[in-house]
């Protein structure tokens, strides 16, 4: 199967690292075959329909920090790539921007347009224009698939999908997002407050420069609204949720939560169509409480009752996980 | 004896007395109404009441009467008893008037403060408190509103357990 990389950042460069890996386990386990035909970043696309070298290209991101450093590589758009060069699927891994769901908006319909199918790991066009994505791709006949866009490691899309395909979950909860969840639990430990750990999470690379979408809710909504389309059938998008950060829980609130055996977790909560994220008391004992930097959902189901899911939600090899899963899904489905 | 009443009642004036008559009429003491307004169907809302009665052959002649209205009884039980639900607050509580916010949630019938936990850090800063309630699970509906009322009014942020 030929593939067309776009974004080759921490997550894109992961990918084509574990795809190199693990070449010979994908074909002697599923007898499958992975060519990556190009690579796209914001200064070029390295493109060869023989197969690109993906050790060279990890070798270039090393020494230049571009893809335009790969030799005989292009300044190729990735809209252009899509359109012009030919294969099967884009793995689309460029930057999630929230409010306009570009640029991974154009390269999956462009995709779609192609005929081709497409994996992903960036959630804005996702909790933007959910619909509308997935009908284009039906209407082109060709496969969509974004576990990797909620929950990095933890499986729960295709969880639902799949293996709860006789229930009807009736109601999704969870902790989302990873950053906020090591916050409250530095601050639950240490008695500190919001600040302090917040610049701690930063020197340790767990929070961004500007963690802003992380502290506010809004990443947790983007993502819940994802999960509530995808899984429950609703038509959303994040703007829909109502949204409170954790930036006035204080280290006061946490330990008075404390005292009468609850933890402060910024929980996502789907329930009677009502969409929520907001800062909650979470039992001690109650199956979301998970610390650190780990994410948890925790499906109501009508046929099996509660299904809970814990997983490391980011990380440059973890999220591969759910990438792998999709592409194999895929390129199983029309072997 | 407490007793628990979900109705579905047309979505028009008047309704609501028509339910309420009998009740009192034969003695009985409302403890809340639920109106799930949001919730109307094809005309028609779901409306939920408590209230307080003498026995339980009260309370057949109540439901006789409600029947013969045209009222469609959903469900009728004793009313359960009390729960208890943890908050905690963030906010300028003290300087808002924690004993007006006490006050405003015991104007909820069946609601009682069972215990306040303050924190105040530097009067500068926000301080933060635990709220324990007592309620009836049927009338937690009408607390969280009337939580969310003076939160909106006092601007602070309330902190809700998971699955309320
Ligand atoms: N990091 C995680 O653990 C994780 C987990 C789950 C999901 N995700 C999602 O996965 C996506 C990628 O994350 P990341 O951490 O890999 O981000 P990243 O390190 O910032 O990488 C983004 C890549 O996209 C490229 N890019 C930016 N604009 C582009 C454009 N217009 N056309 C083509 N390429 C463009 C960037 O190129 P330049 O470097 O040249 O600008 C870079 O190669 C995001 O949507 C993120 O939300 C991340």
């Amino acid at each position: 199967m030929d593939l067309q990389i776009i974004g080759f950042g921490v997550i894109g460069q992961g990918f084509a690292e574990v795809l190199a890996r693990k070449a010979a386990f994908f074909k002697e386990r599923h007898d499958l075959e992975f060519n990556v035909v190009s690579i796209t970043d914001i200064t070029g696309t390295a493109h060869d329909p023989a197969g690109l070298d993906l050790v060279e290209a990890l070798r270039v991101m090393e020494r230049e920090g571009a893809v335009i450093g790969y030799p005989g590589a292009e300044k190729m758009s990735g809209v252009d790539a899509v359109r012009e060069v030919e294969a099967d699927l884009v793995v689309e891994m460029t930057p999630s921007n929230i409010e306009t769901g570009e640029p991974g908006l154009s390269h999956m319909k462009t995709a779609f347009k192609e005929g081709k199918h497409v994996v992903t790991s960036n959630k804005a066009p996702l909790a933007l224009r959910y619909r509308e994505l997935v009908e284009m791709a039906d209407s082109k006949g060709v496969h969509f698939k974004f576990e990797a866009s909620v929950g990095g490691a933890m499986p729960i899309i295709n969880l639902a999908r799949e293996n709860l395909s006789g229930d009807e979950v009736t109601g999704i909860s969870g902790i989302l997002n990873g950053t906020t969840n090591y916050i409250l639990t530095r601050m639950k430990k240490e008695g500190l407050p919001i600040d302090t750990v917040l610049r701690e999470a930063k020197e340790l690379g767990i929070a961004e420069t500007d963690p802003t979408y992380d502290l506010e809710g809004i990443d947790t909504a983007s993502k819940l609204v994802i999960l509530a389309n995808a899984i429950m059938g609703t038509d959303a998008s994040y703007k829909d949720v109502k949204v409170e950060g954790i930036r006035r829980v204080t280290p006061e609130a946490v330990k008075l939560a404390a005292e009468d055996g609850y933890v402060i977790k910024l929980v996502g909560e789907v329930a009677d169509h009502h969409m929520e994220v907001s800062p909650r008391l979470v039992p001690k004992n109650h199956p979301l409480n998970v610390d650190g930097v780990l994410n948890v959902a925790q499906l109501k189901a009508d046929v099996a009752g509660e299904i809970t899911v814990v997983g490391k939600g980011a990380g440059r090899v973890e999220t591969q996980s759910a990438i792998l899963s999709d592409l194999i899904g895929i390129a199983k489905k029309t072997a | 004896m407490k007793i628990s009443l979900d109705v579905v009642l047309k979505d028009r004036p008047g309704q609501l007395v028509k339910l309420l008559e009998p009740i009192s009429q034969k003695g009985g003491n409302i403890i809340s109404i639920v109106h799930l307004r949001e919730t109307v169907k094809e005309g028609r809302v779901p409306v939920h009441v408590s209230f307080e009665i003498k026995d339980s052959s009260t309370l057949e002649e109540i439901l006789e009467e409600i029947e013969k209205r045209d009222i469609w009884v959903s469900k009728v039980g004793e009313l359960s008893h009390k729960e208890r639900y943890t908050m905690v607050l963030v906010g300028h509580i003290v300087d808002t008037d924690l004993r007006d916010t006490i006050d405003l949630i015991h104007e909820v019938e069946g609601a009682v403060v069972a215990d306040v936990g303050l924190t105040m850090p530097d009067p500068d800063m926000e301080s933060s408190a635990r709220i324990v309630i007592d309620v009836h699970r049927e009338v937690l509906e009408n607390v969280l509103e009337r939580v969310d009322e003076i939160a909106r009014k006092k601007d602070l942020l309330v902190i809700r357990p998971l699955g309320v």
